[in-house]
C-alpha cells in the first residue's frame, strides 16, 4: 500500500473525506442561472447548520475559521485582515498562510481556539464539532458552523456569513461573480459532446468522487460525465475492475496520483491509463467548495475540451 | 467423533481449486470462462489478459496464501498454546505490523516494500515483547506458555492504543487508509507481493511442518512433555516465533485478516484430523478455501464498492462462537 | 538407578528452600516411595527429575550420570514420569495417546513400525485399559484417564518410573491394581519411585520408603522400620498410632481422632 505524501493531495483528500462525513445531497440547482440573488434578510436561515441561532451584523474583529471553504470566502468578503485563526489546510490566497493555524478543523482544541480571544469562530458542521461549537458559545463566542460540500450549499454559506459580517452587498457580489463564471463555463460547454471521467482520489483503498461530491457537479458543469455518478456517496471505494469496466474517457488525478497510475501496471487494464489520457488537476483549486469553484470548473472545462473554452 | 478418511484430502484440494478458478473467472468486467481460461494463457483480448493475469490472478493467490499462513499459524499456536480459542492475532502480532506500517506511513515512507518490511518487522518486534513480558510476569518456575497468551494480549492492546494515538492527528484520508488496511483487503496484491508472500510462507511453513510433532507432544502439557523429553518452554517459543512470522507476513501482505486462525484449525480437527502435521496442511488448505472465497465475496456482493476483506473474515466469527458455545453448553 | 545426592530446590523469590540437601536412591527392582506431608517437597522432586526447576544445590544422578549432562530425549528414554495433573486440550484417541509415549525413540519423522505398537498394546494391558483404546479422552471418568496416563508412561519402556499420586481417583480395585502392576514391574527390574500420600498401601507395596519433612528427610528405610507412630505423629502434626494389620501382617497407620472444640 503506498501513501501519498503530497501536501496538496493531503489537502484535497482531506476535504473530501470531510465531505464524505456527512451524507450531502447535492442540492444542485445549477441548472437554472440565478439572475435574482438571495438577498432579502428574510430569506436568510434563521440558524446555522447546528440549528443555533445566526446572529447577524455582528461585525466582527478576531474571527477563526475552521473550514478551508469558510477561510476563502471570508476574505473575499473583505474580512481577511480580522482573521486570526485558520486551519492547517487553508492555503489560498497566499496570505493566508501568515495567519496562525489551530488544527485541522474537526474536533478543534477549543482550548487553544478560546486562548486566541476570537468574536466569532467559523466551523464546518459535521458531528465532530457539534460538542466544540457547544463548548465555545457556553464560553461567550458567537460560532457560525456551515456544512459547505455542494454548490448550493456554498451561496448560501456565502450569504450567511455575509449577513453576519454586516455586508450582505458584498455576499451578494461574490456569488455573483462565482455564478457567472459557472454559467459561462456551461454555456460554453453545453454544446460540446461529453467525456466521461473517473476522477482519482486516493489509491488504497480506490477512492473517487460520487454523487454527494460538489466534485461531481463541477465535472458536470465543465461538461464531461463523471463514470460513478450513479453512487450516492461522496467519495466511495471502488475496484480497479470495475474502473476498467465503466471505461472513461479521461482520468483525472493530481500530480502524485498521475504518477501512480503511470507506475502501476495493473492501470494497464483501464484503456484511459493505457493511452495515456490522464489529465492532471491542480487539487489547491478544485478540492474546495469555495470561492474559485468558477475557476475550478473553467480549469477542468479547459482540461476536458482543449481549444474550445476561451 | 469423526474418523479422518484419506478421500477428505481429495475434497480440500478440489474445493481450494474450484474455488479459486470462480474467483479468477469472476469479477466486475464480465469474462466467459472459456475466455478467462485462454487469458490465463496469454490468448485472447490484451485488456482481458490484463484483468484476469495482472488483477486477478496475484490476488487470488495472495488470497490463497494468506489464507494458508493464518490456518497453519492457528493450528499451531492452538496446540501448542493448549487453548482452543488462539489465534494469531490475539498474540500482539497484528498490533505490531500495525504499529510498524504506521510507523512507516508517519515518517514519510512511500513504498509498499519499506511499509512492507516496517509491518514485518512490528509484528516480530511485538512477540519479542510478549515473549519478554511473558518471562517478566510468568510464574516462578519459567516463562509459562498460557502467559504467553495473555502477555500477547496486553501486547495488542497497547499498539492498539498507540495506532489510536498516531492516528487521532493524522489527515481524514490517512485515518481512512489505516482503517482500510487495518480491516484487511487483498486488493493491492502485485506479483511481488504474492513473491514475497510465498517465499514466507514456505520457509516458515516447512519449518512447522518440521517441528509438528513436538507440538502434539506440546499438546500434552508441560509436565508431560518433559517427560517425554521436550523443553516446553524452548519448544512453545520456537513454535511461537514461528507462528507468529507467518502471521505477520501475512499481516504485511494484506493487512488485518481476523479469525481465519481461530476457526479454520477447528474445522480441520472436525474432519477427524488430531496429529499436527496433517492438522497443519488440512488448516492450509482450508484456509485458503476460505480467504479466496471471502474475497471473492468482498468485491462481489456489494459491487462497484470493495468490501473489506477483514469484515467478510470477521462475519465468521459469530457462527462460529455460537457452535462453540453449544458444544461446551 | 536414580540417585539423589543432596538435592536442593528453591524457587525464584522464596527465601525458604522447598527442598534442603535430601539424599536416597531409587534401585533397580525395587519399589520406592516418597512421601510426606503437604508442601514438604515431594513434588518439588518431581520437578526437578523433569528439570522444570534448576537444583539449587547437590545432583541428580541416573545410572551414575548427572541428568544435567543427559540430552533431554536420552533422558526420556530412560526415564519416564506420569506428573500429578495432565489435562489434555483437544480430545484425542486413547491409543494415540498413549502412542505418544514412544515419541523419545521416534523423534520428529521416524514413523511407529511393530514393535512400537506392540508396546503400546502391552501398555495398554498393563494398565487394564485395553477395552478403552478406542475411546476418546475426553469421554473418560477420573480413574479412566488416569490409567491412560500411566498407560502412556509406560509405552514409554524406560527402566525408570516416576508416578506421582497415581491413584487419587481410583477406586479400590483400580488402586489395588496398578499397586500391584508397579510392584511386578519392579520386580521385573524397573526403578520405580511412587510419591504417594497411601502410607498404607505403599507400606505393603514398597521396598524402601522415605519420608520428607519440610524439604528434610525425616525418616527413610524398610516400611516396619519407617512407620513408627512418634516419629510420624511429630512429621504430620496428628495424634496416630501405627498397628500391625491382622489380615495383611504390613504396619498400618490409623490416625485418632482430634474432636473440634467449636
Amino acid at each position: 500500500m503506498s501513501v501519498l505524501r503530497s501536501r496538496t493531495l493531503r489537502v484535497l483528500v482531506s476535504v473530501i473525506a470531510v465531505g464524505a462525513a456527512c451524507t450531502a445531497k447535492s442540492e444542485d440547482g445549477d441548472g437554472v442561472e440565478r439572475k435574482t440573488p438571495m438577498a432579502e434578510k428574510s430569506q436568510l436561515p434563521a440558524t446555522d447548520d447546528f440549528g443555533d441561532s445566526l446572529r447577524t451584523g455582528l461585525k466582527p474583529l478576531r474571527i477563526v475559521s475552521l473550514n478551508p471553504a469558510t477561510t476563502e470566502i471570508l476574505f473575499a468578503l473583505g474580512a481577511g485582515n480580522r482573521l486570526i485563526g485558520r486551519t492547517k489546510y487553508d492555503l489560498w490566497p497566499d496570505s493566508a498562510r501568515l495567519i496562525p493555524a489551530l488544527g485541522d478543523g474537526i474536533r478543534p482544541n477549543v482550548e487553544a481556539v478560546l486562548g486566541t480571544k476570537p468574536d466569532l469562530v467559523v466551523l464546518y458542521a459535521s458531528e465532530d464539532n457539534r460538542a466544540a461549537a457547544g463548548r465555545l458559545r457556553a464560553a461567550g463566542v458567537s460560532t457560525v458552523s456551515l456544512k459547505i460540500d455542494s454548490i448550493a450549499e456554498f451561496r448560501r454559506g456565502v450569504h450567511m456569513l455575509g449577513a453576519v459580517l454586516g455586508d450582505q452587498a458584498r455576499a451578494r457580489s461574490v456569488v455573483d461573480s462565482v455564478n457567472r463564471t459557472l454559467a459561462r463555463v456551461r454555456a460554453a460547454t453545453a454544446g460540446l459532446s461529453k467525456p466521461t471521467v473517473f476522477w482519482h482520489v486516493w489509491d488504497a483503498p480506490l477512492i473517487t468522487i460520487g454523487a454527494g461530491s460538489f466534485m461531481n457537479e463541477l465535472v458536470e458543469i465543465a461538461g464531461g460525465r463523471n463514470v460513478y455518478a450513479d453512487l450516492p456517496a461522496p467519495s466511495p471505494a471502488v475496484s480497479l475492475e470495475d474502473v476498467s469496466k465503466r471505461n472513461p474517457d479521461f482520468i483525472l488525478a493530481g500530480p502524485i496520483g498521475a504518477a501512480q497510475l503511470a507506475a502501476d501496471p495493473r492501470w494497464r487494464i483501464v484503456a484511459a491509463s493505457r493511452a495515456g489520457r490522464v489529465l492532471t488537476v491542480d487539487t489547491l483549486l478544485v478540492a474546495r467548495p469555495s470561492v474559485r469553484l468558477g475557476e475550478a470548473a473553467l480549469s477542468l472545462a479547459k482540461l476536458l475540451h482543449p481549444g474550445a473554452i476561451r | 467423533m469423526k474418523r479422518f478418511h484419506p478421500a477428505t484430502w481429495l475434497l480440500l484440494i478440489a474445493s481450494l481449486a474450484i474455488v479459486s478458478l470462480v474467483a479468477i473467472a469472476r469479477g466486475a468486467v464480465p469474462i466467459p470462462l472459456g475466455a478467462a481460461f485462454d487469458a490465463l494463457r496469454g490468448v485472447g483480448d490484451m485488456t482481458a489478459i490484463a484483468i484476469v493475469r495482472d488483477l486477478r490472478l496475484p490476488r487470488v493467490l495472495l488470497g490463497a496464501l494468506v489464507g494458508a499462513g493464518l490456518g497453519a499459524s492457528g493450528a499451531a499456536l492452538q496446540g501448542s498454546l493448549r487453548n482452543p480459542l488462539a489465534e494469531p492475532y490475539l498474540l500482539g502480532v497484528s498490533g505490531g505490523a500495525a504499529v510498524g506500517a504506521v510507523i512507516a506511513f508517519s515518517l514519510g515512507a512511500g513504498s509498499d516494500v519499506v511499509i512492507t518490511l516496517a509491518a514485518f518487522a512490528g509484528g516480530i518486534g511485538a512477540v519479542f515483547v510478549a515473549l519478554g513480558v511473558a518471562r517478566a510476569g510468568g510464574r516462578s518456575v519459567r516463562a509459562d506458555l498460557r502467559t504467553l497468551l495473555i502477555a500477547g494480549v496486553i501486547v495488542g492492546a497497547f499498539a492498539n492504543a498507540a495506532i489510536m494515538v498516531a492516528l487521532a492527528s493524522a489527515e481524514p484520508n490517512t485515518v481512512r487508509g489505516a482503517l482500510w488496511w487495518m480491516m484487511g483487503s487483498a486488493a493491492d496484491a502485485t506479483w511481488t507481493g504474492v513473491a514475497w508472500l510465498g517465499a514466507s510462507i514456505a520457509g516458515a511453513g516447512a519449518a512447522l511442518l518440521y517441528w509438528a510433532r513436538e507440538i502434539d507432544v506440546l499438546a500434552l502439557g508441560e509436565e508431560t512433555a518433559a517427560s517425554l523429553g521436550v523443553d516446553a518452554e524452548r519448544a512453545g517459543k520456537r513454535i511461537f516465533l514461528i507462528a507468529a512470522l507467518l502471521a505477520a507476513a501475512t499481516v504485511a501482505a494484506a493487512g488485518l485478516i481476523g479469525f481465519v486462525g481461530l476457526v479454520v484449525p477447528h474445522i480441520a480437527r472436525h474432519l477427524g484430523l488430531r496429529s499436527h502435521r496433517p492438522l497443519i496442511v488440512a488448516a492450509s488448505l482450508i484456509g485458503a478455501t476460505l480467504v479466496v472465497a471471502a474475497d471473492l465475496a468482498a468485491r462481489t456482493l456489494a459491487a462497484p464498492v470493495e468490501l473489506p476483506l477483514g469484515a467478510i473474515t470477521a462475519l465468521l466469527g459469530v457462527p462460529f462462537f455460537l457452535v462453540q458455545l453449544r458444544r461446551a453448553a | 538407578m536414580i540417585t539423589f545426592d543432596d538435592v536442593a530446590v528453591r524457587y525464584p523469590g522464596a527465601r525458604a528452600f522447598a527442598v534442603g540437601g535430601v539424599s536416597f536412591a531409587v534401585p533397580r527392582g525395587q519399589l520406592t516411595a516418597l512421601a510426606g506431608p503437604n508442601g514438604s517437597g515431594k513434588s518439588s522432586i518431581v520437578r526437578a527429575l523433569l528439570r522444570r526447576v534448576d537444583l539449587a544445590g547437590g545432583s541428580i544422578g541416573l545410572d551414575g550420570r548427572s541428568i544435567a549432562d543427559i540430552p533431554p530425549s536420552e533422558l526420556a528414554r530412560s526415564l519416564a514420569v506420569v506428573p500429578q495433573r495432565e489435562e489434555s486440550a483437544f480430545p484425542a484417541r486413547v491409543r494415540d495417546y498413549v502412542a505418544l509415549g514412544r515419541y523419545p525413540h521416534l523423534g520428529l519423522w521416524k514413523s511407529p513400525d511393530a514393535e512400537d505398537m506392540r508396546l503400546v498394546d502391552a501398555a495398554l494391558r498393563q494398565a487394564g485399559i485395553d477395552d478403552l483404546a478406542d475411546r476418546e479422552t475426553d469421554a473418560l471418568s477420573g480413574g479412566e484417564w488416569q490409567r491412560v496416563r500411566i498407560a502412556r508412561a509406560l509405552a514409554q519402556s524406560a527402566p525408570a518410573l516416576v508416578l506421582d499420586e497415581p491413584t487419587t481417583f481410583l477406586d479400590v480395585a483400580h488402586e489395588m491394581a496398578i499397586f500391584e502392576l508397579l510392584y511386578s514391574l519392579a520386580r521385573a527390574g524397573k526403578a520405580v519411585l511412587l510419591v504417594s500420600h497411601q502410607l498404607n498401601l505403599v507400606a505393603r507395596f514398597a521396598d524402601n520408603m522415605v519420608l520428607l519433612d519440610a524439604g528434610k528427610v525425616a525418616l527413610s528405610g524398610a516400611p516396619s522400620e519407617v512407620m513408627r507412630a512418634d516419629r510420624l505423629e511429630q512429621i504430620y502434626a496428628w495424634p496416630v498410632v501405627v498397628t500391625r494389620d491382622a489380615a495383611t501382617g504390613a504396619p498400618a497407620l490409623v490416625p485418632l481422632r482430634q474432636p473440634l472444640n467449636l
